[in-house]
């Protein structure tokens, strides 16, 4: 509905503006712009504050534009303050002031009060919402790879609606990293929807991030350290994202109406697998070394082997009893991936009078993956309303709504019902489409298509499993204040988000495993509230002295209530619900879970002679979740902000410069009902009923609130006549007490205990570097890059724990750790043994190697990561570039695992005729000589960990956006203000990468499992076209 | 103005105070704190039986994929039923041990740890404590030194590692908790009844079992601690043993409250009137062995025909074939000119009806071991004569599955055909033990299978030598620790340098 009302809208509007040419009447304007000396001021801007006609001004500070007498235009430059002129005939001369002097930018702090940035005492980054827009990613997080020193933004191998992983400034908790995001002054749940995808596979339900549209985003800030991020207390203590959402401005009489179109298209990077050989097809080993060909269609012939003979291209009986050439299958991926498309439309008006300014904003996304039957319709509707009531009461409301269908979410990770699965580890001489051709028995049970019915024909997959999830998000935010003296307010803020998650996911009658099949519905209602009352003053004491100053309460409410049906097999075959399960074999649960927080916070800026700023806060949060006596927790937090470039004379090319330092605590709870051990209740039997602990994780009673401190000093800087553009940042992070449900060994009785351990560091720096090459009229460059080292270390875990387990892939011969005295997340797993004095792997007597138990590879998280970003412009035209890097991480591929298990990957050639004779020594330390089957010696493979870790380094031609703005004088006569089409890409080129098979960033995970990757989606590039229309 | 600023910072903290209510948020709705012990008797059971949890994860692992076949009973081309080709794969190995203990382990250290506070409740104690016994004696004999003393005691003692314990102090604790526990059972006081899916509370059956499992536990000492093993078996018979098929500990199942509700073995076995079962059987994956099915019948053993049966349905005895063990589809072929399992003898639907009882230590088993105590020398009677019951109550054992016909009429005739020899202890020995082999097999326990094919070597099995086996081509006496467990449990270390190397080929204790 909401689809076609804006496509037809748009119809319209576009009709309109191809056909309308002729109206008001602009006159040229020509004049200069100079400093305070005189001189003209080369590449300031130009701005027509009306039609948002902009033009930049010449070497010599010349400039024309086009704008009607009496428009009001606004003159700008870097380090300059912008000032406003009214048109008044043809000539038009501007003069502007350095602000080097009162560099006065503004951004957008914690609990949403706006500061001068110089006045900061710690590091904030804030990325402007075109940026996001013209990104085009549809979760709007992995628009800020690469953007922000200090974020390391991880996306996951799982599809359009898939979750990602953010960290700022390392990983200092045991726990989850994420940051808080917070829309217009609200926390946002940004947690995982439903299961995410672990060991047994799954599907990735998505987070919050997902939902946002980027059009309504007006900006993002990243509050990095603590001290920036104190005031949220518990909740920001992994940093806090703030979006600000667009609103209308009270100034612009007529409204603005904003149309949007775009249009992706997502393909798969690498369409084929050019690290798996096609020379030998399916099919095990004889008796003796050499492989051979299926000879009948018995399964445990026709399997996931890729041992068999040498293609011939003779005729060999498949799984489904036809012959077929024996032959090399080279495009599977190719035949069984679509081009994903998205397509988004997108509406906003907005405006305002002296009294009211307003914003309205709609859009619509249309996406279909690359996986067959997998899409995502995402609509999204929001409402800003800021009003002054009176000349003291102004109220602000604020309200989105969301509503997201995904169908048919891909399954990644482990095999049951993955169609990706199936297709990394298909047999180089089974083409897809003879599955396709070949689905179903005559029953219309899955024809199992090898020995293993856990996987499932591709197809059978994507078109007879059916996933399908739907929610419905709320959040609105009302916010009156009244100004009782001009230097005192009161502010209330009342905040919701709400939302309903309704999942179906059916596993059809005659799946190969399963064959009853299986029905599993589930309802997730969210809701949370928070209630803030804030008393401020802002007030200059004296002509040195200033204080503005806030103190608060806030009052949060969260609970999720969890309602499930599941069961199977069905009573009816093909009748999917649950009804057609008897009811015995139905599960059913509720649950509910609520926890509450109270807090009260204060905090106070003062500032002496505007060159050095003092910023202190402190909150107490209350936590339900946590026993008496140990739940509560008070974070104080201080910043110092000193203008360097105003205290003392600076060398003339220093514009500006301030040095900063700032020191912090935070901490944080755990979730409800972890203290105490309960029994939960499993049901019936011979009428009687079971029971058992209701945990697999030691419950504790005596939980602390875990404590995190952080400081930072840096150093910004402009330079050049602020061409360069510096901001350096060296930070520390401690996190003490972190509450952890930790794996313990299960002879424990549980696989988790729950306490309060260790002990994480985390040390840094960041920089960003910016220069403006060339910002004439008709051409700019700018190149910026930014770049980040984070350095963690666990340094101690509990008692005399040396390492915690976290979750292992699939192939369960590694996992990921934590280790004490090692970085974050690291790869342990099987190694192999190796000879004492040489090095060498030793060999058994059946030559194949030994293992030496658990070995470290080193940690799954990149420590450094890096964005290089190069903005050009050339008249009309934009381009701007991204490459973005990330080093000194590993990963273990359980893709590749499998790829050398089944005999898939060219590393399996080498001895497929004669055997293998392993490279190293045997236990006595000779020469190992045992030849040993090709299949035999790669297939055991598997049971290593250590030929599978590989670095994921990696260098990526990110984005390139290509932009162009019609010109003014294009539209002059028309009734649209502006307009611009851009074309985007994603994920272009791999510059480099050291993975074979699949690319560095497969994980498909987002919690702190990072470092593993098993059968995920296969990498997709973008490519898409924007239009963007004002009126 | 003051007074505004007065009331603000009121309402400031009215918001923040109060925190009263706290404790009663935070009290989980949808969990109980309390529940009555026989609740948590019948879960446990269920667990035990492996059925509870993910049905059958640990069954087929443990005992369809590794113990039956590696023992030679099952057969299968299939290499990821490695244990007829003692190939190790991490997740199968490990699968017995990360899943009993924090299911059955917990609930019946729970139970033991609960019942102790009311001298009413000995009767659920003792009964939980002779389970315990019974779990911790399959999870030793399959790994060998295991935590035992500190095990399944993560919230009661917060210990996160638990030591393992040497199997040497595991059996001599696990024979004072039968002791103890038996004595401790008393007929007058409350009994879990109904939730008692193996006696119905019959607490008399009870202490016959436990004297029963004693035995076993004291037959299983006989290499390592001949002495011990005489007076313990000794001490076992003097209290009482099961004396019918009637007392065979067995877990009842009503396939009436989804698949935990239903035998573990079936769940993975079977298909027809079993929900979402696993289908290993008509998949072709498992076939009984050749080596069974000759020796079976070579013996005219009746059970053949209800055990085995051939794809095309036929399940007359003659017409039954057994797989080689240690072949994958290429050596078959190979080997025979056969291209798949399907004209091979596969378990017959009679052995998975999902009510099918799972039977741990049925009473034919006690027979057959004091018929091996009276040969020793350690305990008086007739050696023929126990030999001989067990021989009847073996046969006739297999009537409590669903659809299988009376066997009673043939007992006579097998006896006859397979007399207790007169000759030397050897073959006695042989007897005995071939039967309890067959025994094992038609009541699909490989793991006690597995454990007294370890203990006597009888009877003699060839093993095989698939490319790529983790023994050398020596059939294997134990399973491999969970991976995981290295990192996770500080003790893992202590244990494989106690035990010996964590290895299928290591001998743990009562196997040197």
């Amino acid at each position: 509905m909401l689809l076609m009302r804006n496509k037809l809208l748009f119809a319209c509007l576009f009709a309109v503006l191809i056909s309308t040419f002729s109206f008001a009447q602009d006159i040229n304007v020509n004049g200069r712009v100079t400093d305070e000396k005189g001189a003209g001021i080369a590449g300031a801007t130009v701005l027509v504050k009306a039609t948002k006609k902009a033009t930049v001004t010449n070497d010599n500070g010349d400039f024309t534009i086009s704008a009607r007498n009496g428009a009001v235009i606004t003159v700008s430059y870097v380090g300059y303050l912008s000032r406003d002129y009214t048109v008044n005939g043809a000539t038009l001369n501007a003069s502007l002031v350095s602000q080097s002097k009162d560099l006065n930018e503004v951004v957008v702090t914690a609990l949403g009060i706006k500061k001068e940035k110089k006045a900061l005492g710690y590091a904030i980054s804030e990325i402007k919402g075109d940026e996001l827009t013209q990104a085009r990613s549809v979760n709007i997080a992995n628009s800020l790879v690469g953007k922000v020193a200090g974020l390391n933004v991880t996306s996951t191998a799982t599809g359009p609606g898939g979750a990602s992983r953010i960290t700022i400034r390392g990983n200092a908790s045991f726990k989850g990293n994420q940051p808080l995001i917070v829309i217009d002054g609200i926390p946002f749940d940004n947690t995982n929807q439903g299961n995410t995808v672990g060991t047994w596979g799954g599907s990735d339900q998505g987070d919050g991030m997902s939902s946002l549209n980027p059009d309504e985003i007006e900006s993002v800030s990243v509050l990095k350290g603590g001290t920036a991020a104190a005031l949220y207390g518990s909740r920001g203590s992994n940093g806090v994202i703030l979006v600000t959402t667009k609103g209308g401005s009270k100034s612009s009489k007529m409204p603005l109406i904003e149309v949007g179109s775009n249009f992706v298209i997502e393909d798969i990077l690498n369409k084929k697998l050019n690290d798996y050989q096609y020379e030998y097809g399916t099919g095990d080993k004889g008796t003796g070394l050499v492989g051979i060909k299926p000879t009948s269609a018995d399964p445990n012939l026709n399997q996931t082997n890729s041992w068999g003979a040498k293609l011939d291209g003779s005729s060999v009986i498949q799984y489904d009893g036809v012959s077929r050439p024996y032959s090399a299958a080279k495009n599977n991926f190719k035949k069984f991936y679509d081009i994903g498309t998205t397509f988004t439309n997108s509406f906003a008006v907005s405006g305002g009078s002296d009294k009211i300014a307003y914003r309205f904003s709609m859009s619509d996304l249309n996406s279909k993956g690359i996986v067959p039957n997998n899409t995502l319709v995402r609509d999204n509707v929001a409402i800003n309303i800021n009003a002054s009531l009176s000349k003291r009461f102004t109220v602000l409301v604020n309200g989105k709504y969301i509503r997201e269908k995904n169908k048919n979410r891909p399954r990644v990770s482990d095999s049951p019902g993955s169609a990706n699965y199936t297709l990394w580890t298909l047999p180089t001489s089974l083409d897809v489409e003879t599955l396709k051709a070949s689905k179903y028995n005559a029953d219309g049970s899955e024809k199992v298509w090898s020995n293993n019915q856990y996987v499932q024909n591709p197809y059978f997959a994507t078109e007879d499993y059916k996933e399908e999830d739907t929610r419905d998000r709320f959040i609105g935010v009302v916010e009156p204040r009244f100004n009782i003296t001009d230097w005192l307010y009161v502010k209330g803020r009342a905040g919701f988000d709400k939302y309903n998650r309704h999942e179906t996911d059916i596993t059809p009658t005659g799946t190969g495993y399963q064959l009853g099949g299986g029905y599993n519905t589930s309802l997730r209602d969210f809701r949370e509230s928070n209630l803030d009352l804030m008393l401020g003053f802002d007030k200059k004491l004296t002509n040195s002295f200033s204080v503005n100053a806030v103190v608060g309460g806030n009052r949060m409410k969260q609970i999720t209530l969890l309602d499930g049906y599941s069961g199977g097999p069905f009573n009816i075959p093909f009748f999917y619900d649950i009804s057609n399960v008897s009811t015995p074999n139905r599960g059913t649960q509720s649950n509910y879970y609520e926890k509450r927080i109270n807090s009260a916070y204060g905090t106070a800026d003062i500032s002496y002679k505007n060159l050095i700023f003092l910023n202190l806060t402190g909150r107490n949060d209350w936590f339900s979740t946590l026993a008496k006596g140990h739940n509560s927790l008070f974070y104080p937090s201080a910043g110092l902000s000193f203008i360097l470039s105003d205290a003392f004379q600076m060398p003339s090319y220093v514009n500006y410069a301030k040095l900063r330092g700032s020191w912090a605590k935070t901490g944080g709870d755990t979730d409800p009902y972890q203290l105490l051990l309960t029994y939960s209740l499993t049901g019936a039997t011979q009428t009687v009923p079971l029971a058992q602990v209701g945990t697999n994780q030691v419950p504790n009673s005596l939980l602390q609130p875990y404590e995190n401190t952080s400081s930072e000093i840096g150093l910004e800087a402009r330079m050049f006549n602020n061409r360069l553009n510096l901001d350096f940042a060296v930070y520390k992070r401690k996190t003490v007490n972190d509450i952890v449900g930790a794996s313990i060994s299960p002879t424990s009785g549980y696989n988790q205990a729950l306490f309060n351990v260790g002990e994480i560091n985390n040390k840094g720096v960041e920089l960003l570097l910016g220069y403006k090459v060339g910002n004439s009229k008709n051409f700019g460059w700018e190149p910026s890059f930014n770049f980040g080292y984070n350095k963690s270390n666990v340094v101690k875990i509990y008692q005399d724990l040396k390492q915690l387990f976290i979750e292992e892939p699939r192939p369960r011969v590694s996992a990921i750790y934590q280790v004490v005295n090692a970085p974050f997340a690291q790869i342990l797993g099987n190694g192999f043994k190796r000879d004492a004095k040489t090095g060498e792997v030793v060999f058994n007597a059946q030559g194949l190697p030994l293992t030496e138990g658990l070995k470290s590879f080193g940690s799954g998280i990149s420590p450094w990561t890096m964005g290089f970003t190069n903005t050009f412009k050339y008249k009309q035209f934009g381009l701007s570039f991204l490459v973005d890097a990330k080093f000194g991480g590993y990963i273990y591929s359980g893709t590749n695992a499998l790829a050398l298990r089944y005999g898939l990957s060219k590393a399996t050639l080498p001895g497929r005729e004669t055997g293998v004779v392993g490279k190293g020594v045997t236990e006595t330390g000779t020469p190992n000589t045992v030849v040993v089957a090709a299949q035999t010696y790669y297939s055991n493979m598997y049971n290593f960990a250590e030929p599978f870790v590989y670095s994921s380094d990696f260098v990526k031609f990110r984005q390139l956006i290509i932009d162009y703005t019609v010109p003014a004088g294009v539209l002059g006569k028309s009734f649209v203000k502006a307009a611009t089409i851009s074309i985007v890409g994603r994920n272009l080129w791999t510059i480099l990468k050291y993975t074979p098979i699949i690319d560095p960033e497969s994980g498909y995970s987002n919690t702190n499992a990072q470092g593993q990757e098993f059968a995920g989606l296969p990498v997709t590039r973008t490519i898409g076209v924007n239009l963007n229309l004002k009126f | 103005m003051i007074r505004k600023i007065a009331i603000i910072l009121i309402t400031i903290s009215a918001l923040v105070s109060c925190t009263k209510d706290f404790d009663k948020i935070n009290v989980n709705p949808n969990s109980s704190p309390q529940v009555p012990l026989n609740y948590l008797l019948s879960q446990s059971l269920l667990y035990i039986g492996g059925s509870a949890g993910d049905p059958g994860y640990a069954t087929w692992r443990a005992n369809l994929i590794y113990a039956l076949p590696t023992t030679q009973m099952f057969s299968s081309l299939s290499t990821f039923y490695a244990g007829d080709k003692y190939l190790y794969q991490a997740d199968l190995s490990e699968a017995y041990f990360v899943t009993q203990y924090p299911n059955s382990v917990k609930g019946l250290v729970d139970i033991i740890n609960q019942a102790k506070a009311d001298p009413k409740n000995v009767n659920i104690q003792s009964i939980a404590r002779i389970l315990k016994v019974l779990q911790m004696s399959l999870i030793t004999d399959l790994y060998g030194d295991v935590p035992y003393s500190e095990a399944g005691l993560g919230y009661l003692n917060l210990n996160y590692s638990p030591k393992y314990d040497a199997q040497k102090d595991i059996y001599a604790d696990m024979l004072k908790e039968l002791t103890e526990a038996g004595t401790a059972l008393s007929a007058p006081a409350t009994n879990p009844g109904i939730a008692d899916f193996v006696y119905g509370g019959d607490v008399a059956k009870w202490k016959k079992f436990a004297n029963s499992l004693m035995l076993r536990l004291a037959m299983r000492m006989q290499k390592v601690d001949a002495a011990g093993a005489q007076s313990w078996a000794k001490k076992a018979l003097d209290g009482g043993v099961m004396t019918s098929n009637a007392e065979t500990f067995s877990i009842k199942y009503a396939n009436d409250g989804g698949t935990s509700t239903i035998n573990s073995n079936s769940y993975n076995l079977g298909e027809a009137d079993v929900p979402g079962h696993r289908n290993e059987v008509s998949k072709g994956s498992i076939q009984w062995s050749k080596r069974l099915i000759d020796l079976m019948k070579a013996r005219n053993d009746p059970r053949i025909s209800t055990i085995a049966i051939l794809k095309s349905g036929d399940a007359t005895a003659a017409a039954q074939k057994g797989l080689p063990s240690g072949l994958d589809a290429g050596t078959l072929t190979a080997l025979t000119g056969e291209t798949g399992p399907d004209n091979y003898s596969r378990p017959n639907p009679i052995m998975y009806y999902a009510k099918n009882p799972y039977i741990l230590l049925p009473y034919a088993e006690v027979e057959f071991l004091k018929a091996e105590a009276i040969e020793r020398g350690w305990y008086t009677g007739s050696a023929a004569t126990e030999y001989a019951a067990g021989q009847a109550a073996a046969i006739t054992q297999l009537s409590v599955n669903q659809g299988a016909p009376s066997l009673t009429g043939s007992v006579a005739a097998y006896q006859a055909a397979n007399l207790y020899p007169a000759t030397t202890l050897a073959d006695k020995l042989l007897q005995i033990h071939t039967e309890m082999w067959v025994l094992n097999a038609s009541t699909l326990n490989g793991f006690e299978g597995w454990a007294n094919w370890r203990r006597t070597g009888l009877p003699v099995l060839t093993p095989t030598n698939y490319p790529g086996n983790a023994t050398g081509g020596t059939i294997m006496r134990r399973l491999i620790y969970p991976v995981s467990e290295a990192g996770l449990n500080v003790n893992y270390k202590l244990a494989v340098a106690a035990q010996g190397a964590d290895l299928f080929t290591t001998r743990m204790w009562w196997d040197k």
